[in-house]
């Protein structure tokens, strides 16, 4: 197999030896596998040739992008071939508002690829790095989700292969559209090639405001009040005090007071908005100021996660959803855990979708740790359903949320989405034991069952 | 293990794996592959994983300042490279200017394949400039291939220099090669030479890249740009159009403001190319063993210089300025005067 797969990409392109374990875990650290062998194609043709050789073997395959996950969707648990889809990082076209990209480009590149007044909307923190494949298959969101949506609402349609060697360009669709069903798939599904994505006009101007609170419950109740009062920010991020001293030990510091602040990005109707807003921090008991150069703090919003490392080497980040009027409520319960179980949570996150992040940090030498971790951030996650919320935002289900899919679905939503799985793949070939639905996988320790068993 | 090992190696678990430094590393750039990659690099050192690609780093240090967890790679990582006996002849040679001057003398008439390679970017030479006037308070540090490869350079700032000060040209070697390319502990002691040389004058060096090496192992070292703009030396006009190649290290401890700020006093206009303080493919003797990926690189610094539409570029570095000069007319600052 190995012999066929050089033949396609070139002998370096195919890594067999050790350096294959640097492909054996993504941007979710608790656990590690291991590839039998790591493919890089060079262009569209050699990943068609890569992926119909690989599916003819009935070879299991995980598709990789910039290895960025945050639920280890790209871990190859069962020796599978990682097909890593790097190098497929150009753009075809750019024609109006839209751009057809490989699934290896950066998020980031888009808009670089994009005419100057024209921008792509989706934004996830990872954008630097995270590719587009791999944001189509989470349906990643971002900083601009609550205005923009996520990616969901910018691929406009996919070209894929499927497990049958079938190349697909789908186009849009009325009725039954094929693209929706990939956007989220977690590489279930089959292998995109290329994605067309939508771009939007940038607006005129954007105004940033820092909101600064003395308590959780007072940004978070100015969350829902901005809404209230009618205002719609292209981006509302929350960072707690605890995250605030974390990134201010970082690199990506950027001088924020040591407060619950609220970073809100505006970019239309500006007076009238930040009016608006003003007023909401203010009967929130709040302070506020407008940097003139608001870089530096949305650097630091987006740096958060990995400025973790600066006071722990390993983290877990959960992704769980709730009703933006429920953010008060959950993030005194967290607070609570917190204290409670004497556990570190910093919250850094999509407050205008209410999308919770909160980071648990553990250390990886000490399994207790990890547990402890892992049993916070179930009950967090459990917490967040039981208030009409969902276990995954934006990271997806990954290997790291299987649990939680009996939690939030019913036997029946179950079943269709097994058997929409297997008619994709009827013979189990693409990642496997991730998302996974009724037939799970055997835990190989511990950590697997604390990850996917319930006590 | 010693125990200057296992802090490095602490050093790196500090990795949480996140990937930020994947897109401003120039051989993942041109490889997209994890194991040209700094994260790649850390986790082989990690693992204990014999990987290709601890030795195709090009010790730019981008990395580190993408980096959210603050992993010190460049010091961290140095420890874990090895020269073999080519590269540790490169660096003896580097060490004393004059023996460069013969080698290269040498190479010329030889088409081995490194000689070859070096060719390509070193046109002519020169024997280094020795000056120096009595009771000299002010040493100016050109760099090993300055010295021999852009002499011109050292003579324009010797002599600029001379109006304001008594100077005395000290030709020598950083020891940043060294550092970068596995020989550690020999980098030490250079720099602990060179404290003793330095001691009780003004140092000024005119390559951005060696200031901030020499200024990390604690040397206190001026930069040429940041030493005119900060002592407000008088300064010529210059009608001129620029873009401006940010030496990586340089970048990193915040030199190459003073070289845009020198540049604007001299009434130069910049146009400024996208991510200044990419690679530009040289990489200290990187473009001697590691061509081929030296060369992709190089083609990539070219497009982002191409874009600009200028023709002259402003470089600090001298081994930043060889690679360069595939792209346009390379100057620096020094030269302008």
């Amino acid at each position: 197999m190995i012999e066929e797969l050089r033949k396609i990409v070139g002998d370096k392109w195919v890594i067999t030896g050790e350096e294959r374990k640097l492909y054996s875990f993504d941007g979710f650290t608790a656990v590690s596998g291991e590839p039998s062998v790591v493919v890089l194609p060079g262009n569209e043709e050699e990943a068609v040739e890569v992926l119909r050789y690989l599916f003819s073997r009935k070879a299991k395959v995980v598709i990789r992008g910039s290895g960025t996950s945050l639920s280890g969707a790209t871990v190859p648990l069962q020796g599978e071939v990682v097909v890593a889809m790097t190098r497929l990082n150009k753009v075809y076209s750019v024609e109006g508002y839209e751009i057809e990209v490989g699934p290896g480009i950066a998020n980031a590149m888009v808009t670089k690829s994009a005419p100057k007044d024209l921008f792509y909307a989706p934004d996830p923190s990872s954008y630097v790095v995270s590719s587009i494949g791999g944001n189509v298959s989470h349906d990643s969101g971002g900083m601009r989700v609550v205005k923009y949506g996520p990616t969901f609402n910018s691929v406009l349609s996919l070209k894929v292969i499927l497990t049958n060697g079938e190349v697909e360009e789908f186009t849009p669709s009325p009725f039954f559209n094929p693209t929706s069903i990939f956007v989220g798939s977690e590489g279930t599904l089959g292998a995109i090639l290329r994605a067309r994505l939508k771009l939007v006009p940038k607006p005129k101007a954007r105004k940033t405001i820092v909101g600064v609170f003395q308590t959780v419950g007072d940004a978070s109740r100015a969350v829902v009040g901005i809404f209230k009062a009618g205002v719609v920010p292209s981006a509302l991020e929350m960072m707690d005090k605890t995250s605030v001293s974390i990134v201010e030990r970082s690199r990506y510091k950027a001088g924020l007071p040591l407060a619950h602040v609220l970073l809100i990005e505006l970019d239309e109707d500006l007076e009238e908005s930040i009016a608006r807003v003003v007023k909401v921090i203010r009967d929130n008991d709040g302070e506020f100021f407008e940097p003139e150069d608001d870089a530096p703090y949305w650097n630091a919003r987006k740096g958060a996660f990995p400025a973790m490392g600066v006071v722990s080497r390993a983290y877990l980040t959960l992704d769980c959803n709730v009703p933006r009027a429920k953010l008060p409520l959950i993030l005194s319960k967290v607070e609570e855990m917190s204290r409670n179980k004497g556990v570190t949570i910093a919250n850094v996150f999509h407050a205008g979708d209410g999308n919770l992040h909160p980071l648990i940090p553990f250390d990886p030498d000490d399994k207790a740790s990890l547990r402890k971790a892992i049993e916070v951030g179930s009950e967090i996650t459990e917490l967040a359903i039981s208030l009409g919320g969902v276990p995954s935002g934006e990271h997806g289900i990954g290997l790291e949320k299987v649990k939680f899919l009996e939690r939030y679905y019913n036997a029946t939503d179950l079943e269709v989405m097994e058997r929409i799985r297997k008619a994709f793949d009827p013979h189990g070939l693409l990642n496997p034991c991730k998302s996974f639905l009724k037939e799970k996988c055997q835990p190989k320790d511990e950590v697997f069952r604390w990850l996917w068993e319930w006590d | 293990m010693g125990v200057g090992l296992e802090l490095d190696k602490l050093e790196l678990d500090k990795c949480v794996h996140c990937g930020f430094c994947l897109e401003v590393c120039p051989t993942y750039v041109i490889t997209r592959s994890e194991v040209h990659s700094p994260r790649g690099r850390i986790l082989a050192v990690r693992l204990g994983v014999k990987s290709e690609g601890l030795e195709t780093c090009v010790f730019c240090r981008r990395c580190e300042a993408a980096c959210p967890s603050g992993v010190e790679y460049g010091k961290a990582i140095s420890s874990y490279r090895r020269a073999d006996a080519t590269k540790k002849l490169a660096h003896r040679i580097l060490e004393n200017p004059g023996l460069l001057y013969a080698s290269l003398k040498v190479y010329s008439r030889s088409s081995s394949p490194i000689a070859l390679r070096i060719k390509e970017f070193v046109k002519s030479y020169q024997p280094p400039l020795q000056y120096k006037d009595e009771n000299a308070e002010l040493l100016l540090f050109p760099g090993c291939l300055n010295s021999v490869v852009y002499r011109s350079t050292v003579e324009k700032a010797t002599n600029y220099l001379r109006r304001f000060y008594k100077v005395e040209v000290y030709n020598g070697c950083c020891g940043l090669p060294h550092y970068a390319e596995g020989e550690k502990e020999r980098a030490l002691k250079i720099a602990e030479k060179l404290r003793e040389a330095f001691k009780g004058k003004v140092v000024v060096s005119l390559s951005s890249n060696c200031t901030a090496h020499m200024r990390e192992m604690g040397l206190d070292v001026f930069d040429f740009a940041e030493f005119v703009v900060k002592k407000n030396l008088p300064l010529p006009q210059r009608e001129i159009t620029v873009t401006v190649h940010d030496p990586c290290h340089a970048s990193l401890v915040g030199l190459n403001k003073y070289t845009r700020e020198m540049l604007k006093r001299m009434g130069a206009k910049i146009v400024e190319m996208e991510d200044p303080s990419f690679e530009c493919g040289a990489g200290g003797t990187y473009f001697i063993f590691n061509p081929e990926l030296s060369r992709r690189i190089a083609e990539e610094k070219g497009r982002k210089v191409k874009a600009t539409g200028v023709e002259n570029i402003i470089s600090t570095n001298q081994a930043c300025s060889l690679a360069l000069s595939l792209h346009g007319k390379v100057f620096h600052v020094a030269d302008l005067l």
